[in-house]
């Protein structure tokens, strides 16, 4: 077995020790928990140390994939169909190894908020190490098939922690959640069907689901569904660009792009704090890690065809959730538009198809994961002491938590762009990428980028208006003196685990190479695919 | 036996199929329209036996005895759905005191 | 025919044990008895699959019916284990059930080897007699007698289409074997009108047996009427039954082209209305077991499309879909028999918190109401993914996507006992599941999840 099997199953191991250790042991579940996540953040790590970014680009060559592991999995005989291979195939390039080491982080540390959960330890837990495997596999899978599975088992645990965990109207939101994910990932299955039918493994000759053979316009069999030559139409739209846009849906609903988003308001409201981490710091980017493995690389004729909308959809996303953000009165309603607004930057430097856009989107994906992650964390802290999260509930917090104040300045100033932090990079990136594609490959209009700034600028307008309203001025809560002793300052386990966000998003601003020197050859790689067509 | 044969292979065959078409769609139409279960049931029988003549025309026609062999299949077993349906009504009559299906609505379609 | 034989002479044997007042004895004896039984199937099994026909071509007992025999058979096993002092609640003479449900069995296991329509005439009627028995087995209860003779008049009737439909075939061909009905289509220059009238008679008894759109409804009341046990039956084993029998037909005899044009359309209006009646109807129930019924109607409506994409991968389409439905609806009628007995009504409300009492039942429940939904990783997943692949390779797209949009609605009401399970609290005590039950629970639920993860290992038996 190897490191990314192992990477993908030790939580599930956890998960089951967790399911048939008595209930007498309830509190030491979750150290079960974060041992399980701690040996994936040591495995990632070193992952990322003996990763060779320049070697192995990977993208659409096994050969250039690293940690490749490749076994027949399911096999059956279908007659006339031929025979229904589908492969465990797994491997990482510089895509995948990043989401790799972001999604354990992220995992380390929604474990390690989850010390305020207190009923249901044992399905708790068990959930948390169920999704964990998935999240692993989706970012590993090269097999079709494969993926479909992993990012659909990551469906069912949220849709328990939210529905179980949540707040009060979590059962609403749980299948809002549910049900948008699973319309856009149906859709998904059927054109993984036609692709399977579409594509021949240029070896065995057989139809296959690896992604990798889809790449290749080699591989498509003249006249089938998908073949690039034979112009095929279903209902009338050209079915590459229907595949292309069913994938882009599917993908886009996780992201979220506006308007597929109401979802992910509603579910970060309603799910516990851990969950929202999760959602923030590690879903959303599955939108986007599929969009450019996926619909990119499967569909790259499509991709460029349809790339104006791609970015207008991303501006549109960007100034729609940041003026949503302006609005909000609850605290986690405000940062999950942000999200909605930050992803849309993500959009925009993929939809600008220059190696500065997506490495700025791919940054910023990973930057949006721990600052998120860590926003989501703060607004925890607060909710955990006094059940309240709504802005005008607070005022001057500054004097009563001054660490916490502190935390929370670093998070917002980082968000909103502050040179230092990786998100500055990341969103400079991608809109530089949105701006040269003028130049570059016509794609996309300069007036995206100059709209895509006004977005940042609107984020510091909420961000700067929050901090202002609930931190500055004389102390005034809503549950007055009660309240005032229980908005205790942060305790050491949330420094902890604040301070190494916070680095994180540090290191990431001052060194960015951290991250581009492991990912620019598979960009490049991935760029000069898309131009192929 | 050849006589008989021969009376029955006299008549074309469109005249048997239509025939049994119309006597099976009479006893199609008595289970649709009629309320009553006893009636119902006879016309049901009407359908079996519309069929059961029309295998024998076709079984003459194709010299093949396998048709007049089905005959007697479906006869035993209407037979047996005779026992059973009727226990059925009888058992339906017995808490209810009739036997019209429009007594029937406990259940909602 | 020895595992004909076998059951047969299992259900008289068990009828003297009743007469001989052993009760104690019956249960273990019928499951003895269908393991032998099962034993003796398998020893069926060819691996060069070219099995001969046998009584003068009346049975062929292949793969195909070594496959739906077992299932079959197992599926039985499973309800009757349920069936533990189930039946001594409802009447005095405990063994007349089991015996007619093996002799129903009888009957399944004929439909599914038959290679003679009169065997499956004979097949489908020993079955359906039996099951009007079970049916009104309550003889005091008013809802079992009014859906027993609703079933009975349908039943009857539909076996005079289905009837009507054998002789037409005849009357054009000739003859009551498949592979003679085969040859005719192949042969004959132009194939008589009669024979195109006899293929549309023999759909719609078909799917009146089946309980396919237009033609299901009689299926929600015989259900909800029917004792639990018995619908649990009648919605797993006899559906599949007629599947096979139906793919039988289809596949040995009327699979040349030209036919394929004239019934192809057919069937895609019929497996749309089921999907439509069945999803759209299920969703407004309130009530578990009516939604189950309504949800039987949908599958069929997915187990059609095996048939609309005939091939020969058709068969361990419709075996695999087939075992996931009745595996994962043994599991659902086995908590609706705990909750209904403890509870005494089955409405959604009553299944509130039963996620706190009772984590094993509303484990293996929610596993069963995923695996119907066809989420991945479960047996209903690889069921579903068999249909649409095959669907697709035969370009109904417009279909297979109006099916996806309705397993979305199916996602929907699954998730509402699953919702009512773990999301919605109140007080209540924990239900007693007995062991056997248990047993079965935790079978069928391992079951579903390795079909789900390794579909091979069954998908390889045909």
């Amino acid at each position: 077995m190897s490191l990314l099997s192992l990477l993908i199953f030790l939580p599930l191991a956890a998960g089951l020790l967790i399911l048939v250790l008595p209930y007498a042991w309830q509190q030491r579940y979750k150290y079960v928990a974060l041992a399980a996540v701690g040996i994936q953040v040591i495995m990632s790590a070193f992952i990322y140390l003996n990763f060779d970014g320049n070697a192995f680009s990977g993208i659409d060559a096994k050969s250039k994939y690293q940690l490749v592991e490749q076994v027949s999995w399911i096999n059956l005989q279908l007659g006339r169909l031929g025979s229904l291979q589908i492969d465990y195939f797994l491997g990482i390039d510089g895509l995948s190894m990043p989401f790799l080491v972001l999604s354990s982080v992220v995992m380390f540390i929604a474990v390690l908020s989850s010390w305020e959960i207190k009923t249901n330890l044992k399905g708790y837990f068990a959930l948390l190490m169920l999704l964990n495997t998935a999240i692993m596999g989706v970012f590993c899978a090269l097999d079709f098939f494969l993926f479909y599975i992993f990012y659909e088992l990551m469906l069912l645990p949220l849709y328990f922690l939210i529905g179980m965990w949540g707040g009060a109207r979590r059962e609403y939101a749980a299948i809002k959640f549910f049900l948008y994910t699973l319309f856009g990932s149906v859709f998904m299955l059927l054109v993984i069907i036609g692709l399977y039918f579409s594509v021949q493994d240029p070896i065995t000759g057989n139809h296959t689901f690896n992604m990798l053979h889809m790449m290749n316009p080699d591989n498509y069999i003249p006249g089938s569904i998908f073949s690039a030559l034979a112009e095929q139409q279903i209902f009338g739209i050209p079915a590459r660009l229907l595949g292309f846009i069913v994938l882009f849906i599917a993908f886009a609903i996780k992201v979220p792009i506006v308007p597929l988003h109401t979802w992910l308001p509603d579910a970060h409201v309603e799910a516990p704090t851990p969950v929202s981490i999760i959602l923030a710091g590690i879903l959303l980017k599955i939108g986007g890690y599929g969009i450019l493995r996926i619909c990119m690389s499967i569909f790259p004729d499509a991709a460029i065809d349809s790339a104006w909308w791609l970015g207008l959809i991303g501006v549109v996303s960007i100034i729609y959730g940041a003026l949503n953000a302006l609005a909000q009165n609850d605290l986690k309603r405000m940062i999950a538009y942000s999200s909605v607004s930050h992803m849309g930057f993500v959009l925009l430097g993929i939809a600008s198809i220059t190696a500065e856009g997506i490495s700025g989107a791919m940054l910023q994906m990973i930057s949006h994961g721990f600052l998120s992650t860590m926003l989501f964390f703060l607004v925890g802290v607060i909710y955990n002491r006094v059940h309240s999260r709504y802005i005008h509930d607070f005022r001057g917090l500054a004097l009563i938590m001054p660490k916490y104040t502190t935390f929370i300045m670093i998070a917002f100033f980082a968000s909103l762009g502050l040179p230092g932090f990786s998100a500055f990079i990341a969103e400079a990136f991608s809109l530089i990428g949105a701006f040269t594609s003028e130049s570059v490959n016509g794609l996309l209009p300069r007036w995206m980028a100059i709209c895509g700034s006004i977005g940042i600028l609107l984020s510091a307008a909420y961000l700067l208006w929050t901090l202002q309203r609930m931190f500055f001025g004389k102390t005034r809560l809503m549950g007055g003196e009660d309240w005032k002793s229980k908005l205790t300052d942060v305790n050491g386990r949330e420094i902890f685990v604040l301070t190494s966000l916070t680095v994180f998003a540090l290191l990431l601003g001052i060194l960015p190479s951290l991250a581009f020197d492991k990912m620019n050859a598979s960009v490049l790689e991935l760029i000069r695919l898309v131009n192929l067509k | 036996m050849e006589s008989i044969t021969n009376s029955i292979q006299g008549v074309p065959l469109n005249h048997y199929i239509l025939f049994c078409a119309i006597l099976f769609s009479i006893g199609v139409m008595g289970v649709l329209i009629r309320r009553n279960a006893i009636v119902i049931f006879m016309s049901v029988e009407l359908m079996l036996n519309a069929v059961n003549l029309l295998l024998t025309a076709f079984s003459v026609h194709h010299g093949d005895a396998s048709g007049q062999v089905f005959v007697f299949f479906v006869m035993a077993l209407a037979a047996a759905e005779v026992a059973v349906g009727l226990a059925i009504i009888v058992m339906i009559y017995r808490n209810t005191s009739s036997t019209d299906i429009n007594v029937l609505n406990r259940l909602k379609w | 025919m020895d595992v004909i034989i076998t059951i047969s002479l299992l259900a008289i044997l068990v009828l003297y044990l009743g007469l001989f007042k052993a009760a104690k004895a019956l249960l273990p004896v019928t499951l003895v008895g269908l393991l032998v039984a099962l034993g003796l199937t398998f020893n069926h099994w060819d691996l060069a699959n070219n099995t001969k026909s046998i009584f003068s071509g009346m049975l062929l007992f292949n793969n195909f019916s070594v496959a739906f025999s077992a299932l079959a058979i197992i599926s039985t096993f499973l309800i009757l284990m349920l069936s533990k002092d189930y039946f001594e609640r409802i009447s005095a003479n405990v063994a007349e059930y089991y015996t007619i449900i093996l002799f129903a069995l009888t009957g399944i296991i004929i439909i599914a080897s038959y290679h003679n329509l009169s065997m499956l005439f004979i097949g489908i009627e020993i079955m359906s007699v039996s099951l009007y028995i079970l049916t009104g087995i309550k003889k005091r209860d008013y809802a079992s007698n009014e859906a027993a003779l609703k079933y009975f008049l349908m039943g009857a009737f539909s076996t005079g289409f289905l009837l009507f439909g054998i002789t037409l075939l005849y009357g054009a061909s000739g003859s009551f074997d498949l592979t003679e009905i085969r040859n005719y289509v192949a042969s004959s220059e132009e194939i008589s009108p009669i024979f195109y009238a006899g293929i549309l008679l023999s759909i719609i008894g078909l799917c009146f047996k089946a309980g396919a759109a237009p033609f299901h409804f009689w299926t929600p009341d015989v259900y909800e009427g029917a004792p639990t046990l018995i619908t649990a039956f009648m919605s797993t084993v006899v559906k599949t039954a007629v599947f096979a029998a139906f793919l039988r037909l289809f596949y040995i005899s009327l699979s040349s082209v030209t036919l394929q044009e004239f019934w192809v359309p057919v069937l895609v209006v019929l497996a749309s209305l089921s999907l439509l009646i069945g999803n759209i109807t299920a969703v407004y129930q309130q009530h578990f077991k009516r939604m189950l019924a309504y949800s039987s109607i949908s599958h069929v409506g997915y187990l059609l499309f095996a048939l609309i994409a005939l091939s020969s991968a058709s068969d361990s389409a419709v075996f695999l879909y087939a075992a996931a439905y009745t595996i994962a609806s043994i599991i659902a009628f086995a908590a609706l028999m705990v909750v209904q007995k403890q509870v005494g009504n089955d409405s959604f409300d009553n299944f509130n918190g039963l996620g706190r009492k009772n984590p094993l039942l509303a484990l293996t429940l929610t596993i069963s109401m995923l695996s119907l939904a066809g989420i991945p990783l479960t047996a209903g997943f690889i069921g579903k993914f068999m249909m649409f692949t095959g669907a697709l390779s035969t370009y109904h797209t417009a279909l297979t996507v109006f099916a996806v949009l309705n397993a979305i609605v199916g996602v929907f009401y699954y998730l509402r006992v699953v919702v009512a399970m773990y999301f919605k609290d109140a007080e209540r005590n924990e239900l007693a599941v007995p062991v056997y039950f248990k047993i079965v629970l935790v079978v069928s639920t391992l079951a579903t999840i390795i079909i789900g993860v390794y579909p091979g290992f069954i998908a390889d038996l045909i």
